[in-house]
């Protein structure tokens, strides 16, 4: 460090306020901003282009792979559209539907994520904080945030909402200029719900401080019943009148919101199909349209934040707080009772990490909604196989439900137990000093992770295959599969956390996106994918051994085939079930056996082999 | 060049700031001195214009943080206790930014940032991005931050955490310095030495009101005439809400509020010296 100055060569200003001149120009404060962000982009990019390439190239492929399927899906599914719609105008008309519907519920997320994402960086930034000291104008300090809000919250509006423009656009064979239209129409159609949202969290802050919350979970509900309501009205017809020119009629006739002229999902949807349709008259007049309004609702949250920005900051922080005691949960006293057998160290270190999971709302939060969803649609998944009895398909089915649920876990892992080892790091004096090895923090880490996982992910399973109705030996099959897929994963996320951890970082989800994350991320998934295949695939070959002999099974698969036909199929299944020589059931057996074996022997290892690595690394480790 | 008029501040029922009536001259250096929820934190942020008066009026160089606040916030440079910096900047391109803030133009700018850079021991880490830097060094950039427009005001909040010895005398210096070219320094500090040896004036707070307000020769004569010391004046003045017992924030108000229950018997036996504006 270079010597400071002392009292004696310190330079004195020249005259006390003398130099500034009158305050920075607008336009020059916009680019003072600008300046700035630009600099702060290009530090990151470079950061994490030469320190983290491994998870910007895992992000663009797998990013690249959404967008590809979306793309893909949403193309046959126009492709399809134009086979059983032959009529343009009833054509038209669907495709306008379909987008009024898509973008009027997008619009209606925007704002919701945008007030929220708005109130975070406006009210909770320190940043914000910051430059409300300085003399930027307010609507100025208002537009940066904006403006990130923008960004935030529309990437995945333009990840969703691109693919299927364009395949719109394929299939319909749009002209050139359809394309050209694409971005200016999203950008200007994103702007308009993000400053509605602007303005509803500016409004909502300075006038009910207190309440914002429930206004936050209230508008949510409604949203939610909302949805709920219109696809259950819109939808919930039987499957024989399914996709029936009558049904599309009818459940045009039920969206009637979509045409609502008011809406810019509307004229959004209006003018791109005017330019698939080549009126390109329509097209400009609706962009235009759609850019003066954005840039009306722009200036009127600007507007609106000169006048409320400061004073609801004043107001919000005016608000007296509500204490927060923490008590002894009783939770933790039953788990400290049920953890007795365990070497008291062990115990109070599970006990720490679990009050403190419990305490982060974030944190339990995200795990409770996606738990609560895969819940939901394994409670309903009866309802969308109604009609498929095949044996091999509902157990490709469950597979496939026992794959998400790993997934799921996988991606929890990452991102609640991977960081708990970095996170430990800042915490180690305490931890350090203690009389304890250090392999008891890394086994209660595991012990946390391993029992906090099995019960919802056993219980998640045991409820699709009940639902599901498969056979005794592929329920247990299933639950020896999450009890190893639990441990592996455990052991795979405090493994990779004690062998890379990152002592720098306070927030888990950063280390979670870091080099080490990346790696727990891809390897869990291989694990997952190895683990299930091994068991799923000779399960199913021996199903289907078995199912392919019943005589019925053909009337399960086609319902409704011509009488003759199934008697035929009886003769030649009963005979096949005489003809199949009893070497293949067993080498079937053997080889479920076998994927059985290898599945406990990979989960041994996924378990074993990332723990010794993690202990050995921790063992070493200096802090 | 900061004065409160009769300031209120209040968090619902709880009293903050009860109404401050105080007057920092150009070229003064006061420090507020205060317990853990005396108000000081409340008093700086009506300062520098991150909460409004809920009563009363806060002006710097004449111009009301209420209704003047670009103007008012310009004359002002702050240092606050937990100061904000764009980590992935670097120490140069902040300067800029907050110099261009201020309404400087390029050359000016290059000037101010040479200069400061000079005062605070900067130039080695100037270019390294501000994530790099130790507390200290982040401590002193946003010092030299908060000068480079040679503000006719400056505000800091716990001026010395996080500094090694050296940085402490630095930012001394400084403090002393901006004071004496006519600028007010308005400090608020938990350190009593600090403001024993800086200080032109003294503010006691405790629960939203002034219990004391006087010059240095002025606490030093009443110290003596009660043959005690600051620590004990400061001790005996805050008993009972010195921040390990109930604090504001304890008592559900945040974490800069207070409850106010002034202590007549205090006010009685330590009268408010005049202020000398």
């Amino acid at each position: 460090m270079a010597s400071p100055s002392t009292s004696a060569s310190l330079s004195l200003p020249a005259a006390v306020a003398a130099s500034p001149r009158e305050f920075i120009s607008p336009a020059d404060e916009g680019a003072a901003f600008q300046r700035m962000r630009r600099r702060i982009v290009a530090t990151v990019a470079w950061q994490t282009l030469s320190q983290s390439w491994f998870r910007v190239a895992l992000v663009a492929v797998l990013t690249g792979l959404l967008w590809s399927g979306l793309f893909w899906m949403f193309l046959d599914g126009f492709g399809f559209l134009r086979t059983i719609i032959p009529d343009v105008d009833t054509r038209v008309r669907t495709v306008s539907a379909v987008f009024g519907t898509f973008f009027a519920a997008l619009m209606v997320m925007l704002v919701f994520s945008s007030g929220i994402i708005l109130y975070g960086s406006l009210f909770c930034s320190k940043e914000t904080a910051f430059l409300l000291t300085t003399p930027a104008r307010t609507e100025r300090v208002f537009l940066h945030k904006f403006q990130e809000a923008l960004l935030l919250s529309s990437w995945g509006f333009v990840l969703l909402g691109s693919p299927i423009l364009l395949a719109y656009g394929v299939v319909a064979r749009a002209s050139w200029y359809y394309y050209v239209l694409l971005l200016p129409y999203l950008l200007a159609f994103i702007y308009i719900p993000v400053a509605i949202g602007a303005i509803l969290c500016l409004i909502v802050v300075r006038h009910i401080p207190n309440g914002r919350m429930m206004v936050v979970i209230g508008g949510g509900v409604l949203f939610l019943v909302g949805a709920v309501w219109l696809a259950w009205s819109t939808l919930g017809a039987t499957e024989n009148e399914l996709l029936t020119s009558d049904w599309f009629q009818r459940v045009l006739g039920r969206l009637p919101f979509s045409e609502r002229r008011l809406l810019p999902s509307w004229w959004l949807s209006s003018g791109l199909l005017g330019a698939s349709g080549r009126i390109w008259s329509d097209s400009v007049l609706f962009l235009v349209l759609m850019i003066s309004n954005a840039l009306f609702f722009r200036q009127l949250a600007c507007w609106t934040a000169a006048r409320l920005f400061r004073v609801s900051y004043s107001g919000l922080y005016g608000r007296p707080q509500r204490r927060r005691r923490a008590r002894s949960h009783r939770f933790d006293r039953g788990l400290s009772a049920a953890l007795a057998f365990l070497p008291v160290t062990t115990r109070l270190l599970i006990v720490k990490d679990l009050r403190l999971f419990r305490r982060d709302p974030l944190q339990w939060l995200q795990f409770l909604i996606f738990l609560g969803l895969l819940a939901l649609y394994f409670l309903n998944i009866r309802r969308f196989m109604s009609g498929v009895n095949y044996a091999g398909w509902v157990n490709m089915i469950s597979f496939l439900n026992l794959a998400v649920v790993g997934l799921l876990l996988s991606t929890f892992m990452t991102r609640f137990v991977f960081p708990l080892i970095s996170l430990e790091g800042r915490r180690f004096w305490i931890l350090g000093l203690l009389p304890m090895r250090r392999d008891t923090i890394l086994w209660s880490k595991l012990l946390f992770a391993v029992g906090g996982s099995i019960v919802p992910c056993t219980s998640l399973v045991l409820l699709s295959d009940l639902i599901l109705g498969v056979p005794r030996l592929v329920v247990f099959s299933h639950q020896v599969t999450c009890v190893l897929l639990c441990l592996g994963l455990s052991g795979i996320a405090v493994g990779l956390g004690a062998r890379f951890p990152n002592f720098r970082e306070q927030s888990p989800s950063r280390i979670a996106a870091g080099f080490g994350g990346t790696l727990n991320l891809v390897v869990s998934t291989l694990y997952i994918v190895t683990v299930v295949l091994l068991t799923a695939v000779p399960t199913h070959f021996y199903l289907a051994a078995e199912d392919s002999a019943s005589p019925s099974s053909l009337e399960k698969v086609m319902p409704g085939i011509d009488k003759q036909a199934n008697v035929q199929w009886h003769r030649y299944s009963t005979s096949a079930q005489a003809d199949q020589p009893s070497e293949v059931q067993w080498w079937l057996k053997l080889w479920w056996g076998a994927g059985s074996l290898g599945s406990i022997l990979l989960g041994s290892i996924a378990t074993g082999l990332p723990l010794y690595v993690g202990f050995r690394a921790f063992r070493r480790m200096d802090f | 060049m900061i004065e409160f008029h009769n300031v209120t501040r209040t968090y619902a029922r709880k009293v903050a700031v009860d109404g401050l009536t105080l007057t920092v001259r150009a070229g003064e250096l006061f420090a507020l001195l205060g317990p853990n929820g005396a108000g000081k934190t409340t008093t700086i942020k009506l300062l520098t214009g991150l909460l409004q008066p809920t009563a009363g009026q806060v002006r710097v160089c004449g111009h009301d943080l209420a209704g003047d606040v670009r103007q008012a916030t310009r004359a002002i440079g702050y240092v606050p206790d937990e100061p904000f910096l764009y980590e992935k900047l670097s120490g140069r391109e902040f300067l800029e930014f907050a110099a261009e803030m201020r309404g400087l133009d390029r050359p000016a700018v290059a000037r101010a940032i040479e200069r400061e850079c000079r005062n605070f021991a900067l130039k080695d880490f100037l270019d390294d991005l501000t994530e790099t830097y130790s507390h200290g060094t982040k401590q002193r950039l946003v010092f030299a931050a908060a000068l480079l427009h040679d503000p006719p005001a400056v505000v800091v909040d716990e001026p010395m955490v996080g500094l090694d010895p050296l940085g402490v005398r630095v930012v001394k210096d400084r403090l002393r310095t901006v004071a004496s070219t006519g600028s007010a320094v308005f400090m608020s500090t938990h350190t009593l030495a600090i403001a024993e040896e800086l200080a032109d004036r003294i503010g006691i707070m405790n629960q939203g009101r002034l219990h004391f307000l006087g010059t240095k020769s002025e606490l030093q004569r009443h110290l003596a005439s009660r043959e005690t010391s600051l620590e004990s004046l400061f001790l005996e003045m805050t008993e009972g809400t010195d921040g390990y017992g109930k604090t504001g924030e304890e008592d559900g108000a945040p974490r800069h509020g207070g409850n106010h229950q002034a202590s007549t018997h205090r006010q009685e036996a330590l009268p408010l010296p005049p202020s000398p504006s």
